[in-house]
């Protein structure tokens, strides 16, 4: 029989975590599977534990994990998918307001080259997954909130389905400014993670080529007006042209060392992975 | 099953039409000569192909495949041929009948002329000139030009590799333009090339344009540098280094010279100066990257030394 690890990752969790299990239990065990919670918590989580411990004494399918170390979102559920005992890991959902659904909707606009419009709601808490995949996804850090997008690219097959929130979960309705400026950050990651790991020259060299060449227009003109008699030596101009260009050739020497970085791991790094059932084994 | 002496390997990305007419022409080249296989790599084609192919498979078991789990491009498709060739020689060729399987048994006897690589080229190309050749002639040249590597036809996919040469070659990005360089590069492969037949698409859409030239270009970039400081990347780092500082210590003396011929006036006292102290920095800079390049290289770097087998003793 398939089994379902309902992975319950408890970072700035405000809701009673009993309620939790109580309110999605019965829910997921009629479906006839075998079904265990595994609730993670942060080094400093202790507290939280204490209303699930009547329910695991009972005999509920709870197991509660503690990380020795400060974690967040990511290291959480990642922690959770390589305990869980079932190929399969659900997240539970939380609940958003106001503010939090303008956030989502303007964070979906900005990630459409990274996500390439395929996602409602990528930041979404509820979902399923088969646990190897998970485990198989580079999500890491802040960038956990691209799961979906993220196991697009490594190529596991990705769908959206609608879900009701629960009254039960609790998402704040207004973040902190560093949230959105956290959030933009994350996105420029993104877009150059999605687009240019494997090829950084490519942006480093546009970046390069864009900062140089108005410096090398800038220079050459100063250059034809010293060579006619006009004096140069007290002109801005050449120094903005001269920090153009020098800034230009040292984002194409940074793309050139990535490039080397890249070309040294290529040897055990490969950029496909195999559909599930294909011929041979999965590649590093 | 017994490993066979030849695996040909070949990307496929919505190649419904042309699976059939590629194995039956993959089969009737080689016949019963050859102890081959034929990996047919699916590139996360939308139509019919894979389902093709699994017919084709069961048909004759000497057709594998190798599924990519979306659209990777032509490069890790290639690789991943690579990396499930289970043959002495690996020939590639486009999944497109472009290539003539019928071609593959001289360019085999070329290899075995005691070459590592044998790169076909499109004698008669029929392709449309503006938007296929010309793209094509410029490329071609500028990576000879770059490279070193005297190949007239990067583009052709009918290649031949001695199972050493295979297992040096570690592709990503677009890098399947550049396999013979590559190959001279990293694994200091003994290539030549002979001219293939070549026909035009019967099926399906192209999946090139004159696009690839600026991606060429970047590329060629990263190609010369990997041939040239792949060993010692702080050469190349120290040699820009030294021209910024160069140009600091011209700015120094145009300062000096300012200063003690013309008027001197607060701007000029700062404008050379700070233009001096830009390239001073540039060149700090560049030395600094230049060191985390050398410490990448011997960290990482054993790990692309070229392989025995590829070192012939001639006495």
């Amino acid at each position: 029989m398939a089994g379902l690890s309902v992975i319950v990752p408890v970072h700035g969790r405000q809701e009673s975590l009993d309620r939790v299990y109580q309110e999605y239990a019965p829910a997921l065990m009629g479906r006839g599977e075998v079904v265990e919670f595994l609730f993670v918590f942060p080094p400093d989580g202790a507290q939280a534990t204490r209303p699930l411990e009547p329910l695991k004494a009972a005999g509920a399918p709870i197991r509660i994990l503690q990380l020795a170390q400060p974690a967040g979102l990511a290291r959480l559920t990642r922690a959770g998918a390589t305990h869980a005992t079932h190929a399969f890991a659900a997240r539970t959902p939380e609940r958003e307001t106001g503010a939090a659904r303008l956030h989502r909707r303007l964070f979906h606009w900005l990630a459409r080259p990274v996500s390439k419009g395929q996602f409602r709601d990528l930041g979404s808490g509820v979902g399923a997954v088969r646990r190897d995949a998970l485990l198989a996804t580079p999500a890491y850090g802040d960038f956990f909130r691209f799961l979906p997008a993220l196991m697009m690219r490594e190529g596991f097959a990705v769908a959206e389905v609608p879900v009701a929130r629960h009254a039960a979960d609790q998402r704040p309705s207004v973040y902190p400014p560093g949230t959105y400026f956290r959030s933009l950050i994350d996105l420029l990651g993104m877009y150059f993670l999605a687009r240019f790991t494997e090829r950084p020259l490519r942006f480093f060299g546009l970046v390069g080529l864009l900062l140089a060449l108005p410096g090398v227009v800038l220079l050459a003109v100063l250059l034809v007006q010293r060579i006619e008699g006009v004096g140069i030596a007290n002109r801005p101009a050449l120094l903005l042209g001269t920090l153009l260009l020098a800034l230009g050739v040292q984002a194409i020497a940074l793309g050139l060392v990535a490039e080397i970085i890249v070309h040294l791991n290529a040897p055990t790094r490969r950029s496909y992975r195999l559909a599930r059932g294909s011929d041979g084994p999965q590649p590093e | 099953m017994a490993a066979p002496a030849l695996s040909v390997v070949v990307p496929m990305y919505n190649e419904e039409d042309s699976a059939g007419p590629l194995v039956e022409a993959v089969r009737s080249a080689l016949g019963d000569a050859y102890a081959w296989e034929l990996i047919l790599v699916d590139d996360g084609s939308r139509d019919r192909t894979v389902e093709r192919i699994a017919v084709l498979m069961a048909a004759d078991p000497r057709v594998r495949l190798v599924r990519l789990a979306r659209n990777y491009g032509q490069t890790p498709a290639m690789q991943a041929g690579f990396d499930a060739a289970r043959g002495d020689v690996v020939v590639t060729m486009d999944g497109d009948l472009q290539n003539d399987p019928r071609d593959i048994p001289a360019v085999l006897a070329r290899l075995d002329e005691g070459y590592d690589l044998v790169a076909g080229y499109r004698e008669r190309r029929q392709d449309v000139f503006l938007k296929r050749r010309l793209p094509s002639l410029i490329a071609n040249w500028l990576i000879r030009q770059a490279t070193g590597v005297p190949i007239r036809d990067n583009g052709c996919s009918l290649k031949a590799f001695r199972r050493p040469v295979v297992d040096q070659l570690h592709l990503y990005s677009d890098m399947h333009r550049f396999i013979p360089a590559v190959a001279a590069a990293t694994a200091g492969a003994r290539i030549t090339e002979m001219p293939v037949r070549h026909h035009a698409r019967r099926f399906g859409q192209s999946k090139y344009g004159l696009s690839r030239i600026a991606k060429v270009l970047a590329d060629l970039l990263v190609i010369i540098m990997i041939r040239s400081f792949r060993d010692r990347p702080l050469h190349l780092f120290a040699g820009v280094a030294l021209v910024a500082f160069l140009f600091g210590i011209l700015a120094v003396a145009a300062s000096a010279i300012a200063m003690a011929y013309f008027t001197p006036v607060k701007a000029t006292a700062l404008v050379f100066p700070s233009v001096a102290l830009v390239w001073f920095a540039t060149a700090g800079y560049l030395l600094m990257l230049g060191l985390v390049a050398e410490a990448a290289v011997r960290r990482y770097g054993r790990r692309v030394a070229p392989v025995a087998a590829l070192v012939q003793e001639v006495r």
